[in-house]
């Protein structure tokens, strides 16, 4: 039989077609089956809730909102579309395929192009195959990625920057100096990065202590680069020295209140 | 704006295009619908402020339009066209009979005249369910819109659909009943009306004031468009000159030529830019072929036989302002100059039918009903006016206006409350919007050409094809709109829009105002202490600064985190 991606659309109500009924969630009649859930303006999509709807067993996610400039809320579309970007090079460190996540525009009037929006997508996701997460036994290793990235998008620091992201590139800083986009981007892919990496050792480290080593072994990465995340963690009251095994200092995840 | 601390006056907040529309619709709701398509809905939420959609969508002169905060950026939203878009395409795919509203009321109103001011009360106090009967003296319903303005620019069956929808409600219409001869105010009292409201309009037309008026070939141009709607044949001759410069010298100017004339000139005594008339009007009279003289006016209309022949004007100049602000005009001496024509159409003015009232209604020159402006109550209680008759000739929305506010007051003596209480409110602009450098959505107006699709020649499958193209012009052009005023404007908590409210957490708020960046509506941002702090007036809930808070301190109101998750679990449960 032939694979049916469960594909959730996240749209906005102002770009949702006519033919959906608005209670919420639904599935388009008469579209290529797509499983609807309504937000005010798409700018509402928190990055948390993408990863989550992963972890739900969805095989894709799929973000609709009106063509820039034109948004009901300003800019909302343009906002979604800074998550979306971050989201997508944070996802492609999990082992899930960032293709999965799209962001596209249309108006509600334009039918034709809703449809062709949802076909191509889910052509996308059916080659693919079944998302790693769906299905009675997800696999273990992209589930963790998936766990770490939804630590990191709950956490403040890829937040601020990419809220930040308009005001830095188009009005600087608070010293007016403007940021280039190249810029701006290199500090975000190395702040993915180090967060994604940080927040993968928080996990590990929940509920059983680890050394710098066996961390290093475990996401394959060089033991002096894992040691520099453990004195951040530390730093941050994250994580605190558990134990000495064998010479070797085992670390735990600390509960934050 | 000054600042009132008067206790009774309301203040309430509007977007400009809505505080400049004497019937107060809502455009920014309808704008936000017609961008979903949603064109019927559109033509409904009208009807909750007024019921002509489709006869404003033609002739008015959209104050709303002049007051559009897009002026500021480009050119104000189209909104008079997309008006009439939604009604023609509303009425050219069948509007839906409403039901009759029932009568929860057994105090009978009537109302004097089937004008845009008598419709709109009869309209309101229909929809609270009382019994209302409207007398109208002509064969048709509609005053000036049926029988004033022209055809080309008004068409009859619009108006008939739009009064029909008004009867459909249970309005009662007699027409051919004259108030002064076939009814008095002590007749209707008899028969048992508690209320009455007078909107008999101005159906006079104000004389020149010069020799030769009285000569055959000098048609004073409301009766002369009164006749052509009652489908009269009028031989105008070849040379016409039509007195005046507003709507209706235009239209009576236009409808010259429609029946036949080969010249038509326009004299008016001020010049183009103190013409009343709408612009867009004046443009396309002149395209047509109406050549407008300004700085000029009759001296004497000189006959031959008792039929005109020539017409003697003056040159004007432009003096000192006079009452109305307007430059007054004075004739230069010894300017006299004649043109031969045919027919002369004065269109200098209208006036009040006075004789048919009780004088103790009039004002002391005896010109007008003379009401409290603000319940238009006339000095006989639970006797009302409105529309032209108490203002003089004025315009379509602002009968409609004086319609809905005469309906709050009868509604309000009827049930024996007082009739200012509360009433006395301020309008305040009020737009989020605080700097327009910033606003970069730039786009020229989208305009799509009039169609009547039932009635061009077009095959159903180019018809189709025409009017899919128009709709998608519209909800472009609808886009435009920046939805300036206030959240609830579009209708907040109804159907279109759940209207949602950040809220924040101000033990997790940490102050790092980044809300205040992302919020595009300047709603939200650090106060005093610190904190977060949302403007529920400018919220209007779209959730971004709740996505991006970097402490997860903010939340919003209805789209909760914990609903958005649990509508993505339900639909994953759903079959495939
Ligand atoms: C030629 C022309 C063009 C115009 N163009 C425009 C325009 O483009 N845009 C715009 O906004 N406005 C325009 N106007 C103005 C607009 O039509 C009027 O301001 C508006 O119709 C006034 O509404 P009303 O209800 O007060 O009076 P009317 O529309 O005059 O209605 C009064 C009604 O009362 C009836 N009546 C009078 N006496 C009696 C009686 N004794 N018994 C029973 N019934 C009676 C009349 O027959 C009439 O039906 C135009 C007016 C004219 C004349
Ligand atoms: S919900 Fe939208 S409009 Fe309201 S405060 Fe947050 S960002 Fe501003």
């Amino acid at each position: 039989m032939m694979f049916r991606p469960k594909i959730v659309g996240f749209l906005c109500n102002w770009s949702l077609p006519q033919e959906v009924n608005t209670t919420g969630t639904g599935i388009i009649q008469g579209y290529p089956k797509i499983r609807i859930v309504r937000v005010m303006c798409i700018g509402r999509i928190d990055p948390v809730i993408v990863l989550e709807t992963f972890v739900k067993g969805a095989d894709g996610v799929l973000v609709i909102g009106c063509h820039p400039p034109d948004c009901h809320y300003i800019e909302g579309n343009l906002q979604a579309e800074r998550k979306i970007k971050m989201l997508k090079k944070l996802i492609s460190r999990t082992g899930l395929e960032p293709e999965r996540l799209r962001l596209d525009w249309a108006y509600a009037s334009e039918t034709e192009l809703f449809a062709t929006i949802i076909d191509d997508f889910r052509t996308q996701v059916a080659v693919l195959g079944p998302s790693p997460l769906a299905g009675k036994k997800p696999d273990e290793n992209v589930l963790a990625g998936i766990m770490a990235a939804k630590a990191v998008t709950g956490d403040s620091r890829l937040r601020t920057l990419v809220g930040r992201e308009k005001e830095l590139i188009e009005e600087g800083n608070v010293y007016n100096e403007k940021v280039e986009q190249e810029e701006f981007d290199e500090v975000m892919n190395e702040s993915i990065d180090e967060e994604y990496v940080r927040s993968r050792i928080r996990l590990l480290v929940k509920d059983r202590p680890m050394s710098v080593e066996g961390l290093a072994r475990h996401l394959g990465l060089d033991p002096k680069k894992v040691l520099r995340h453990i004195v951040v963690l530390r730093h941050r009251g994250l994580v605190a020295l558990d134990k000495i095994e064998r010479e070797d200092p085992l670390y735990i995840a600390l509960e934050v209140t | 704006m000054t600042v009132v601390s008067s206790a009774f006056k309301n203040k309430r907040r509007l977007p400009p295009c809505r505080a400049a529309c004497p019937a107060e619709v809502n455009v920014q709701g309808y704008m936000a619908l017609l961008q979903q398509g949603k064109f019927k809905e559109s033509v409904e939420l009208i009807r909750k402020s007024m019921p002509f959609p489709a006869i404003c969508g033609r002739v008015c002169f959209s104050p709303c339009q002049d007051a559009c905060s897009r002026k500021n950026i480009d050119q104000p939203v189209g909104i008079r066209y997309l008006k009439r878009l939604a009604a023609d395409i509303e009425r050219e795919q069948g509007r839906i009979k409403p039901d009759a509203v029932p009568k929860t009321h057994n105090e009978k109103v009537a109302i004097i005249g089937a004008g845009p001011a008598g419709l709109s009360t009869a309209y309101e106090l229909a929809k609270l369910g009382y019994p209302v009967t409207v007398f109208e003296r002509m064969p048709e319903p509609g005053g000036m819109m049926r029988y004033g303005i022209p055809d080309y620019r008004l068409q009859k069956y619009v108006v008939a659909n739009e009064i029909a929808y008004i009867q459909d409600l249970g309005v009662e219409i007699k027409t051919g009943v004259e108030f002064g001869k076939d009814i008095e105010i002590d007749t209707l009292r008899n028969e048992g009306y508690k209320a009455i409201f007078i909107a008999n309009g101005t159906q006079l037309s104000t004389k020149l004031g010069v020799p030769g008026e009285d000569l055959e070939g000098v048609f004073p141009a409301v009766e002369f468009l009164r006749d052509v709607s009652l489908g009269k044949t009028v031989d105008v001759g070849e040379k016409v000159a039509v007195i005046g410069g507003g709507n209706s010298a235009i239209d009576a100017a236009c409808t010259s030529l429609r029946f036949g004339a080969k010249e038509v000139t326009v004299l008016y005594r001020r010049s183009r830019n103190e013409m009343p008339a709408l612009p867009h009007e004046v443009e396309a009279a002149e395209k047509e072929g109406v050549k407008i003289c300004f700085l000029v006016a009759p001296k004497q209309i000189i006959g031959e036989e008792g039929r005109v022949k020539l017409i003697e004007c003056l040159r004007m100049k432009l003096g000192e302002p006079d009452a109305s602000g307007r430059r007054r005009p004075v004739p230069i001496q010894r300017t006299e100059h004649t043109y031969g024509v045919d027919t002369v159409i004065p269109a200098i003015g209208q006036m009040p039918e006075t004789s048919c009232l009780p004088s103790i209604l009039l004002d002391e020159r005896a010109r007008a009903i003379s009401v409290d402006q603000l319940t238009l109550e006339t000095k006989i209680p639970g006797i009302f006016a409105g529309g032209d008759v108490v203002t003089r000739p004025a315009s379509v929305i602002e009968a409609v206006g004086a319609g809905k506010r005469a309906a709050v007051s009868i509604d309000r003596y009827l049930n024996g409350a007082n009739l200012r209480t509360g009433r006395e409110e301020e309008i305040e602009e009020t737009t989020w919007v605080k700097d327009w450098e910033k606003i970069t959505r730039k786009s020229e107006r989208y305009t799509a050409p009039h169609i009547d699709i039932g009635r061009q020649k077009v095959s159903f499958e180019k018809a189709d094809e025409l009017l899919t193209k128009i709709k998608a012009v519209a909800t472009f052009e609808a886009r435009r709109c920046l939805e300036c005023g206030l959240c609830t404007e579009c209708l907040g908590g109804e159907e279109l829009c759940e209207a949602d409210k950040a809220v924040v957490d101000e033990t997790l708020c940490i102050g790092c105002n980044v809300c205040a960046i992302v919020c595009p509506f300047e709603a939200v941002k650090k106060n005093e202490t610190g904190v977060a702090q949302v403007n529920e007036d400018l919220c209007k809930g779209c959730g971004t600064c709740s996505a991006s808070c970097p402490e997860r301190a903010i939340g919003m109101q209805r789209f909760t985190d914990s609903l958005i998750l649990t509508n993505v679990a339900a639909t994953l449960g759903e079959p495939t």
